[in-house]
């Protein structure tokens, strides 16, 4: 191996050269066949049991997200000009291609259905815009008598009323959403105001936003990294051959993507960032290294000086290198594509920065000449007699290093418990965004802007859902999930137009609101409704042979704490149902995010821990000792347990972006003690003295360590200033955990290293 | 009288085919199809089968009597299965005005009559794919017609005769018909909504003759936009056996058959 680097420092040339046109043909690849995938259904297995019967169900029902539409007039909607803004954009929404005529519901497309004394009459509540006072009147009596669309389609207190506009899969883009934008803002008026709300601009919202917020933000991180990488090296070569190595491996990772054909998710985004925290500790340990040969040999040669660098660094730099790929190999457990893909391109990505490291920063060195070093101070560099006097004090007190080490995942461990688990998209946005603001409103007039679809399925036995006995349960339940939870604003199904027939049925007497007690009288109410509404309302709450039941329970927020709740009452009725041969299934968005956030956590927490073992077998191996793996590992853990404890504390939940941050704990944390450790074996072989060895070691891999933790966490502190929430955690967490990795390999590993005497076991 | 009439109905209908080649126009075409003789009473079994996106299917078997009485056309039905809706009746008068139709539903369980009121002829029928309009109550001034073309389809020379609807607000912006030459059956016929974008489409599978009389006995509506279909096949069609007027009532319709 280092007999090829070295061949390799003949043909400096021939390396760069040979970079830059590979990076060049991947360039072209990716300028060409680049895409983001912006469906958040493309990200979810298609063959996990739950997508497959929700997938199966929204197909049955026909339940899609939809984009709500909400007019206001503070003087109240039931006027000409309110009405006809009704008209006008249900008309126009419907005429959109993203939208089924059919999906589009409103007050405009309603039927009223009432009693009368002798019999029942079925009327639009509006089709051509009334003018005159009593028509007015009659359409704001007709609502307010009417429970199917009070209160869900017009506001109780009649300022608000509402478009429902289901869209189809795989159809928002950001054109599409700024085309319902301008088009609501063609009928604001100043009485009128047009509010845009729902699931599909959340989300659509949510995967544009990240990434182009992410593409603002990382040319800046890159550039604040430079600067602080050019104060820490002070060689503007050094600085820019160490950024190149982080920018050729980002580029053959998304060109080898392009190559693929494997679209950009919005996790990986979270690659360059990986590769900027790992790609530059390479090149600080490798010129950090050299700057101190330099100091002691100022007269040397950039050949000697390239072959010393490779003969001392090419080890821990290969070895740094392959755990922390493997670390993202581990990813692949996961049942989340996106997330494969992740772990398997970073771990390409770092690989290739290993590569670049080894390769194009020595190719460098020969062609643009060795960095400017100042020769050695009399009496020591300053640097130098901190790091000795650093590691003297910290080996003078090793018990302060471990109790406080204790103390710390103590706490950590603590701050864990609280952690939970946030699958809403919601959350994601700043508290005062149009976006909340809207939701907030929507949610304060109407039932709720996240649906919950609870499938009650009779498994093949037909009619089940017109025994009234079931449907009473069904009531029971919506009532009971209703009043329980001030989350739940309304609940929907079959129960609703049951009720609504029979009162009809009966003069409209308030007395006959409930579920009749004959099988073969529902069986006729839902003749009768199917012959005189819309029967495609009756598909969408149950299927043709009454053997499956769509429940829409409607949530005014869509954080897992929400939803969970929601399911922890329902599921009270399961036995219930169970005994009358039913079973509960879930289907629609909000439940699918919930089970996708699980999915990925339960991937992420496996795929820690089996990197963990994985990167302790492996530095066992490498140091050929099982002490020093478990040694290595003591900052992994730490990082990994302060960064969970911190989020459990500051009330942060685990989402996918954050989870995913474990893996860069440990990334970055192998990294830092196989540098470490590695640089203590060399020092304790050589000095045979213990504090020596680990004043030695500390100013050598201590200063490079602590120069790669300055530069990442200036750099990523740059996120804080990032418009899009999740990116400002990011930027905090990473951060975080440099640090811990950092101040954990220097304090606590040390002192574990003095302590286990590993390399001097032969003296004693 | 009864043979009598029936050769003046047929020799009418020969009479309407021959004289086809004349120069009609968008209008008459439709008004002889409109006008087609219907007989002045018909008893059948009519079996609905609705057929939904996933290929699910609803059975409806009803047994139907209409009568014309000149400026009243009433009907009555009654449900034979599914069980659970038998001898649920429908009753419905519509009258050659524009006075909107009465209808009456009785459902057996609640063993009430109850009078239905819509504003809107738009209602689907039975909750199929057929709304009342499509099964012929559209009155022939509603529309603009114009002869677009003349096409052989399936073997049948028809005219394609384009209707715009004089209502802007009516759920069908246009419709287009194919109408066979010699019988004046519409064939074909294709349904605009609002936006003037496809909404259904009408195929007449089959159609007898009976007692001199053409009867369409297998009809298909697909709504291609809802992916959703509804086939009506009539079995037992008995034409003029002089079906009693007083059997149109509501007492009628608690009875059952």
């Amino acid at each position: 191996m280092e007999k090829l680097l070295n061949k390799f420092l003949k043909t400096p040339w021939i390396i760069v050269a040979a970079t830059i046109i590979i990076s060049a043909l991947f360039f072209m690849q990716m300028k060409e066949n680049t895409r983001m995938e912006t469906d958040l259904d493309k990200y979810m297995p298609q063959d996990h049991p739950a997508f497959v019967y929700s997938d199966q169900a929204e197909e049955w029902f026909g339940i899609n997200d939809g984009i709500i539409v909400a007019i206001e007039n503070q003087k109240g909607v039931f006027n000409t000009a309110t009405l006809d803004t009704l008209k006008q954009l249900t008309r126009r929404l419907q005429k959109m291609d993203e939208i089924e005529k059919a999906d589009v519901t409103s007050l405009y497309t309603a039927d009223n259905i009432v009693g009368t004394e002798d019999g029942m009459d079925v009327k639009a509540f509006y089709k051509s815009v009334p003018s005159s006072e009593e028509k007015l009147n009659e359409i704001k009596l007709n609502v307010e008598n009417n429970e199917m669309t009070f209160g869900r389609l017009v506001s109780f207190d009649e300022t608000v009323t509402v478009i429902i506009a289901e869209i189809r899969d795989d159809v928002f883009t950001q054109e599409f959403y700024e085309e319902i934008l301008s088009l609501v803002d063609e009928y604001e008026t100043s009485d009128i105001k047009v509010h845009v709300a729902g699931r599909p601009i959340v989300e659509g919202t949510m995967a544009l936003l990240g990434p182009a917020d992410m593409k603002k933000m990382v040319p800046i991180v890159l550039l604040v990294i430079t600067l602080v990488l050019f104060v820490m090296l002070r060689s503007v070569k050094s600085t820019l051959l160490t950024m190149s190595v982080v920018f050729f491996s980002t580029l053959w990772v998304f060109g080898l993507m392009a190559v693929l054909g494997i679209p950009i998710y919005a996790v990986s985004t979270m690659i360059p960032v990986m590769l900027i925290a790992i790609g530059v500790a390479d090149g600080i340990h490798l010129y950090s290294h050299l700057q101190l040969f330099l100091r002691k040999n100022p007269t040397a040669t950039k050949k000697e000086a390239s072959v010393d660098m490779i003969k001392h660094m090419w080890k821990p730099v290969v070895m740094t290198s392959i755990t922390t790929a493997i670390g993202f190999v581990s990813l692949l457990t996961s049942q989340v594509y996106p997330i494969k893909y992740f772990g398997i391109f970073t771990a390409f990505g770092v690989l290739m920065a290993m590569v670049f490291s080894l390769t194009v920063i020595p190719a460098g060195l020969m062609i643009f000449g060795l960095p400017k070093v100042k020769a050695a101070k009399k009496g020591g560099d300053l640097e130098s007699n901190l790091a000795y006097g650093f590691a003297t004090k910290i080996l003078k007190r090793r018990s302060a290093s471990i109790i406080i080490t204790a103390v710390i995942i103590v706490i950590s461990i603590v701050g864990m418990q609280k952690i939970w688990i946030n699958s809403s998209f919601l959350d994601k946005f700043e508290k005062d965004s149009d976006i909340v603001l809207t939701d907030q409103f929507i949610n304060s007039h109407f039932g709720g802007t996240t649906s919950l679809n609870l499938v009650l399925d009779a498994d093949g036995k037909k009619d089940a859902f017109k025994n009234p006995d079931v449907l009473k349960l069904v009531e029971k339940m919506q009532n009971k999930v209703e009043n329980d939870l001030e989350i739940v604003g309304t609940s929907f199904t079959l129960t609703d137009y049951v009720n609504r027939m029979n009162k009809v049925m009966n003069a409209d007497k308030e007395e006959f609101n409930v579920i009749p007690d004959s099988q073969d009288m529902v069986a006729q109410y839902l003749l009768l409704y199917e012959m005189s509404g819309d029967p495609e309302n009756l598909n969408k709450v149950v299927d043709y042979d009454y053997e499956k039941l769509n429940v829409t329970f409607q949530l005014k927020s869509d954080n897992s704490k929400a939803i969970n709740s929601t399911l922890d009452v329902i599921h009270e009725f399961e036995d219930d149902f169970k005994k009358q041969g039913i079973s509960m299934k879930y289907a629609g968005s909000g439940y699918k995010g919930l089970v996708f956030t699980d999915l990925i956590l339960e991937g992420q927490i496996m795929s820690l821990v089996l990197s963990l073992f994985i990167v302790i077998i492996l530095l066992s191996f490498m140091f050929k000792d099982i002490k020093l793996g478990l040694i290595g590992a003591v900052p992994i853990i730490v990082t990994a347990l302060v960064s969970f404890g911190i989020m459990g504390f500051l009330d942060i939940p685990l989402s996918t972006t954050s989870a995913l941050l474990s893996s860069i704990a440990i990334g970055i944390g192998i990294d830092y003690a196989v540098h470490f450790i590695e640089q203590y074996r060399t020092n304790s072989l050589k000095t045979g003295d213990k504090v020596l060895a680990a004043q030695k070691t500390m100013a050598h891999s201590g200063r490079a360590i602590s120069y790669n933790a300055i530069v990442v966490i200036t750099g990523f502190l740059v996120l804080l200033f990032s418009v899009f929430p999740p990116n400002r955690e990011l930027g905090a967490l990473v951060s975080l955990n440099m640090f811990t990795s950092f101040v954990g390999t220097v304090t606590v590993m040390l002192v574990l290293l003095y302590s286990s005497n590993v390399y001097f076991k032969k003296k004693k | 009288m009864k043979t009598l009439k029936i050769v003046i109905v047929a020799t009418l209908i020969m009479v309407a085919g021959f004289s086809a080649n004349a120069q009609l126009t968008g209008t008459e075409i439709v008004e002889k199809a409109y006008n087609r003789a219907a007989g002045d009473d018909q008893t059948s079994m009519l079996t609905m089968t609705l057929t939904n996106k996933q290929g699910k299917q609803r059975v409806r078997k009803i047994s139907q009597f209409t009568k014309d009485l000149g400026d009243i056309e009433k009907s009555i039905m009654f449900f034979q299965s599914p069980a659970d809706v038998k001898n649920t009746s429908f009753m419905s008068w519509s009258y050659d005005s524009d006075k909107s139709d009465d209808q009456w539903i009785y459902l057996p369980a609640l063993k009430k009559t109850k009078r239905i009121s819509s504003d809107s002829k738009s209602d689907y029928f039975m909750g199929s794919d057929f709304t009342y309009d499509d099964l012929g109550d559209r009155k022939l001034e509603a529309d603009t017609h114009n002869l677009l073309k003349e096409e052989t389809i399936d073997g049948n020379e028809c005219y394609v005769v384009e209707s715009i609807s004089k209502d802007e607000d009516y759920m069908y912006s246009k419709t287009v018909t194919w109408i066979i030459k010699d019988s004046f059956i519409g064939y074909q016929k294709e349904f605009y909504d609002e936006d003037e974008d496809l909404l259904k489409i009408l195929s007449i599978k089959k159609y007898e003759e009976t007692s001199g009389i053409f009867v369409i006995t297998n009809s298909e509506m697909k709504n291609v936009q809802k992916d959703h279909k509804t086939s009506m096949v009539l079995s037992d069609v008995e034409i003029n056996t002089g079906v009693s007027a007083s059997k149109f009532t509501e007492r009628m319709m608690t009875r059952g058959l």
